[in-house]
């Protein structure tokens, strides 16, 4: 930090105890009203620029050329040419400018990547659960493209060649593992304090600097790799500075319109200045550092596809920036906050592209574009700042879909800062969600991290975390179906169910379950299956990962990743500091509840051979109701607290960490394992067979981390309790703990005391993440159609709390009546 | 008929220990439902906190008729499911214990202090960093003063902050000094009228009013805890014009210029139904008007009027040493 930012920090942070409360912040002004307004009203749509552009740089002379060009060149150079042609729009009332797509709110298009899969939607894209409309021009250039390049995206590329096939088939049937890598690795945290405080003219004039000594910084002499590496930063550097002049450009001429205010016309000509100076060189003030986090933000996108593309650390990033201004009274709140609610509004530019079948396994149309807000420096102390609050008062006048946000936890968060974010929960939005830094910490240790850059975590998209800008982190390569490894471990590694499923194997091969004489048999077989659906999955990210190389290498990544620089080496060649793959498994809890079930019933209390049970589970419990019950109503589950239950979720867990833990990746960086599922339970829990703890063939898994739904029968805080009491520390990709309360519960300053109070005591105990949904009438509508839609909800009627699904109709009624309009 | 145990005082039935309450009482509580009482509101939503004994339920709606309970009754007491004698069951419960889809409950379980500690136990950090702690409900704890006492004491030792929800009639001049001990005490009034607090509740309410009048001078002589009154909102009932001036008066007379009101829901009525009982009269529902109408007349008198869990204690000088938050 220079000396003059340092000084503007430390005369600011006296002052942070007269200025946490602004209520005032969190009420939107007109700017930020009429932005949200267009964004909210604004179709969806999907952007094709992006593609033909491509198209368009093969059809150019150095595009002809560049094919005989070092795959990172040819790649840099595609890049470059989409971010420097690439239509600049200068949207209203923006401080922050910048399009995500060509289009207002639109997905980006990647052939490279899982894009494709919307062309199953084509003719009935504004039919779909989640719309999208384009002109029926547009459609026909969309089926041209998805016809012209389908075969040329890294899991085409990879997997239709002899020998592979089935596993591309895999892809439209996922039983055992999603392997989500296919579309793009993305998943980032950039270095977005390097980028504010030094700009790209570092890594400038460093690539520069090797490429004229042909030597690293260390002086060790370049290979022909690392020549074609650093000419590749140059070359995409180049390309992200054009698309800000562009824009600096469009943002003049609109400037010049008439019918534009004379403020309105300053502000313009300020953020064409703002784009001619960031992200190349350091930024200036507070609204420059977020130009800039955005530019780079927006370049990054471009580059690999959006999922999980975060922003890390902002309340620490730009506090210099923040106080400096403040302190020279340039900058009021008033005015940080409506940059800072403009900033995050940009993020509701971008959607995935996912078709419906898709959809099932990813629900909610999210990107998680992550802002991580408090926590402790490298020392461990608290660094939560003003602007940490900020950042949440800001969010609290859009309440919109994007971005993520994620709060750090740890014992001496301060309560304001705790409060204000309950306060943000209690909006019902589901933001933030919670971290405690102890376990995380501990979790990236155990991935080999430093304690010092583990304690500079910040969380990539919904839950995974990095040490921010340091680590390449492919955290979302593969989500894995842990139940039906057990299913499997039953049957010879045959399914149950499915076409044919007897002569089929499918996983390992097992014992027959009549060899099976200890429980410690069917851990081992279980564990064989978990080896054998990992070894397997591994096998075809290895593949994935090579053509990666080749083809789809990241250079924007590689500048925001330390360490690909000082070694001349790409993300996707082993460049990041820490490098990481990370396999996430749904169903945990179906798990380890299924385990418990085995032991007593089979083993305990020998009720049955382990023969019987197995073929009650293959007949899905036909004629064994009673049974089924039992196990559902009288057998403990995970999530109540109760120690012999949660011990087999510990079991399950281990047995999937250690395996996962076991491999390494073409990168030389290694696997870690974490447990949550988007909406992977759901997908996979069709191609799941009747499982042991009770639950029916197809019915969906458990979430994440969280128990079996309607199973947490002693309220929220057992849930935690179960939660905290596992052992985390191997889970580097994280946990997620989903937690539903109705609004009425949560409300208020009641609300917010007990919440954030039992936070702070699940942080104690060891617990790593939970996040919650406040439920609005929506919700509890379908909860009253569907019982099992949100079996576990709790509810406050009059003085105190029920499930809904045991209330009586008439009371969910009113319930529902009365959340809607939020009186009671 | 029924289990011996519930005459042994040391291990009292408790229908219920429920987690994660914020509203009975500060921050986030445990509460512990004793079983027994000795009013009988018509409206009441537990009616399986009436009796003292554990008693057998039948949920008709979970039932898959698997005929387990009648199969396993040693009394061959159950003819069919939710038919069961009562004359012959002799409370062994084993009906509930094998009936898979818990369509067989058994409201009440004896527990021992020693149980109940182990079952709040994990809570206690919960309870300390919201300025939480336990409630004991019922029914009507102070029917068990010496278990309700030395299970007050020893959540003290552990820093738990303890509340007593009572229903007030009780007879305070025998053996019921572990009051004094309490942290708190929300105390439920009804009617005022002495005729209809009969009628309604089934007892009359002159010990009520003059436990509450005692609790509430020991309160401000320093040498009882806080007290703080609850009044159910019936209808026609409680929402009177006499009923609540009535009590405002009477409040205000004895020094407490505060009332949490708890508007009606009709929630118990399934439970009467599972546990045989006739159904509850009928209230018509509480309104926001009739809600608002209220509040207003008693504000009139000089009493503040809370929703249950947005109380402000330190209205009845909530200051005690066990309350962290």
């Amino acid at each position: 930090m220079n000396p003059s930012l340092a000084q503007a920090v430390a005369k600011q942070q006296g002052k942070i105890e007269s200025s946490k409360q602004f209520s005032s912040l969190t009420t939107p002004t007109a700017r930020i009203t009429a932005i949200r307004e267009e964004l909210l009203t604004t179709r969806y749509s999907i952007c094709l620029e992006r593609p033909l552009l491509m198209e368009e740089f093969k059809k150019t002379p150095d595009g002809r050329r560049a094919k005989s060009d070092h795959p990172l060149v040819r790649r840099a150079k595609t890049i470059a040419y989409i971010l420097s042609h690439r239509s600049p729009k200068i949207y209203e009332n923006e401080l922050i400018i910048g399009n995500m797509t060509s289009k207002r709110v639109a997905a980006n298009y990647y052939p490279e990547g899982g894009s494709i899969n919307i062309l199953e939607d084509l003719f009935r894209l504004e039919k779909r659960q989640i719309p999208i409309y384009l002109s029926a021009r547009e459609k026909i250039q969309l089926a041209g493209i998805g016809i012209k390049t389908g075969l040329t995206s890294v899991g085409g590329k990879t997997l239709l060649r002899p020998g592979r096939i089935s596993h591309f088939l895999d892809f439209f049937t996922a039983k055992r593992y999603f392997i989500t890598e296919e579309a793009g690795i993305a998943h980032q945290v950039g270095n977005y304090r390097d980028m504010v405080h030094h700009g790209l003219v570092r890594s400038d004039l460093m690539a520069k600097k090797c490429l004229d000594t042909q030597t690293l910084e260390d002086g060790t002499p370049l290979s022909s790799d690392q020549e074609a590496f650093f000419k590749s930063v140059c070359i995409t550097i180049a390309g992200i500075r054009q698309m800000a002049e562009n824009l600096a450009h469009a943002a003049e001429a609109k400037a010049s319109e008439s019918g534009i205010t004379e403020a309105r016309r300053k502000e313009i000509l300020r953020s064409a200045a703002a784009c001619r100076h960031v992200p190349y060189y350091p930024a200036r003030t507070f609204a420059e550092g977020l130009q800039a986090c955005w530019l780079v933000h927006v370049a990054l996108i471009c580059e690999d596809f959006e999922q999980g593309m975060s922003f890390g650390r902002l309340d620490q990033i730009l506090y210099p920036l923040y106080c400096r201004e403040i302190e020279t009274g340039q900058l009021t709140r008033q005015k940080a906050a409506e940059i800072m609610a403009g900033f995050q509004l940009k993020t509701c530019e971008t959607m995935p592209l996912y078709s419906e079948r898709i959809d099932q396994y990813f629900s909610g149309n999210a990107v998680a574009q992550g802002i991580t807000v408090g926590g402790t420096d490298a020392d461990g102390n608290d660094v939560t700042n003003e602007l940490s609050g900020l950042i949440l008062d800001a969010f609290a006048q859009i309440r919109t879909r994007e971005p993520a946000l994620h709060v750090r936890v740890h014992e001496n968060t301060p309560s304001w800062f705790l409060e204000k974010a309950v306060e943000v929960l209690q909006l019902g939005c589901g933001k933030p969600s919670f971290f405690g830094d102890p376990a995380v910490v501990a979790a990236l240790e155990s991935a080999g991290m430093s304690t010092e850059h583990a304690r500079d975590y910040a969380v990539i998209g919904c839950v995974e975390m990095a040490s921010q800008g340091r680590t390449y982190n492919s955290s979302d390569a593969c989500l894995f179906n842990l139940p039906i490894c057990l299913e499997l471990a039953l049957n010879e590694g045959r399914r149950f169910m499915g076409w044919n499923p007897a002569r089929r194997r499918f996983g390992a091969a097992t014992p027959p379950v009549a060899q099976m004489t200890s429980f410690d048999d069917v851990v081992a077989a279980f564990r064989a299956q978990v080896k054998d659906a990992v070894d397997e999955m591994v096998k075809v990210i290895s593949w994935l990962e090579k053509t990666y190389r080749t083809t789809r290498p990241t250079l924007i990544n590689s500048i925001v990743t330390q360490g690909c620089l000082d070694k001349g080496k790409d993300v996707t060649w082993g460049g990041g500091l820490y490098d990481l793959t990370s396999i996430q498994t749904a169903g945990l809890a179906d798990a380890g509840d299924s385990l418990y079930a085995i032991k007593r019933l089979v083993f305990d209390e020998q009720r049955m051979s382990l023969s019987q049970l197995a073929n009650i589970l293959k007949n899905n419990f036909a004629g064994h109701e009673t049974l089924r019950l039992e196990l559902v109503n009288k057998f403990p589950h995970f999530g109540n607290g109760i120690k012999e239950v949660d011990a087999m979720t510990q079991r399950a867990a281990d047995v999937y960490s250690d395996v996962v833990r076991s491999h390494k990746n073409t990168r030389g960086g290694r696997y870690v394992p974490g447990i949550y599922s988007m909406t992977c339970h759901i997908g996979f829990g069709r191609k799941t067979g009747a499982l042991p703890s009770g639950r029916l063939a197809g019915a969906r898994l458990s979430n994440g981390l969280s128990p079996v739904d309607g199973l947490d029968r002693c309220g929220p805080t057992a849930v935690l309790r179960s939660a905290a009491s596992l052992d985390s520390h191997k889970w580097a990709n994280c946990y997620a703990l989903n937690m539903k309360f109705d609004k009425k519960i949560v409300s208020g300053q009641t609300g917010k005391k007990a919440l954030s109070g039992i936070f702070r005591t699940y942080f104690d105990q060891g617990g790593m993440q939970v996040q919650v949904n406040v439920l609005d009438a929506d919700m509890l509508r379908e909860a009253r159609r569907d019982p099992s839609a949100h079996p576990g909800l709790v509810v406050r009627v009059a003085g105190y709390c029920a499930y809904f699904k045991d209330l009586q109709p008439s009371v969910q009624d009113e319930i529902i009546e009365r959340t809607a309009h939020g009186i009671g | 008929m029924v289990s011996d145990n519930f005459k042994d005082i040391r291990k009292p039935a408790i229908f219920s220990i429920q987690h994660f309450c914020l509203h009975d009482g500060p921050g986030v509580r445990s509460m512990v439902f004793f079983k027994g009482c000795p009013l009988r509101c018509s409206w009441c939503q537990n009616p399986e906190s009436w009796r003292t004994s554990p008693e057998v339920a039948f949920k008709a709606h979970l039932c898959i008729d698997c005929k387990t309970c009648v199969d396993i009754c040693p009394q061959q007491a159950i003819s069919a499911p939710g038919n069961r004698d009562v004359q012959k069951c002799d409370g062994c419960f084993l009906c509930v214990e094998n009936c898979p889809s818990g369509a067989m409950v058994c409201f009440g379980k004896n527990y021992t202090s020693d149980d109940v500690l182990e079952e709040l136990h994990p809570e206690f950090p919960y309870m300390k960093n919201t300025g939480g702690g336990v409630t004991f409900s019922g029914g009507e704890p102070t029917l068990f003063p010496e278990f309700v006492g030395q299970l007050s004491t020893r959540l003290h030792e552990q820093g738990i902050h303890t509340t007593l929800e009572t229903c007030g009639y009780f007879d305070s001049d025998t053996d019921k000094a572990f009051l004094f001990d309490m942290d708190l005490v929300l105390f439920d009034i009804k009617l005022f009228d002495e005729a209809a607090h009969r009628r309604f509740c089934g007892k009359s309410n002159n010990e009520i009013k003059k436990n509450l009048t005692r609790f509430s001078a020991c309160s401000s002589a320093g040498s009882g805890p806080p007290v703080w009154p609850r009044l159910p909102l019936i209808p026609t009932v409680t929402d009177t014009y006499e009923n609540l001036t009535g009590w405002a008066q009477f409040l205000d007379s004895i020094g407490i210029q505060y009332l949490t009101l708890v508007p009606y829901h009709n929630l118990g009525a399934s439970k009467r139904e599972w546990l045989n009982l006739p159904p509850a009269p009928e209230f018509i529902a509480m309104t926001d008007e009739r809600l608002e109408d209220a509040v207003k007349l008693l504000e009139q008198h000089g009493i503040s009027c809370f929703a249950p869990g947005e109380e402000d204690w330190a209205r009845a000088d909530f200051n005690t040493k066990r309350n962290p938050g």
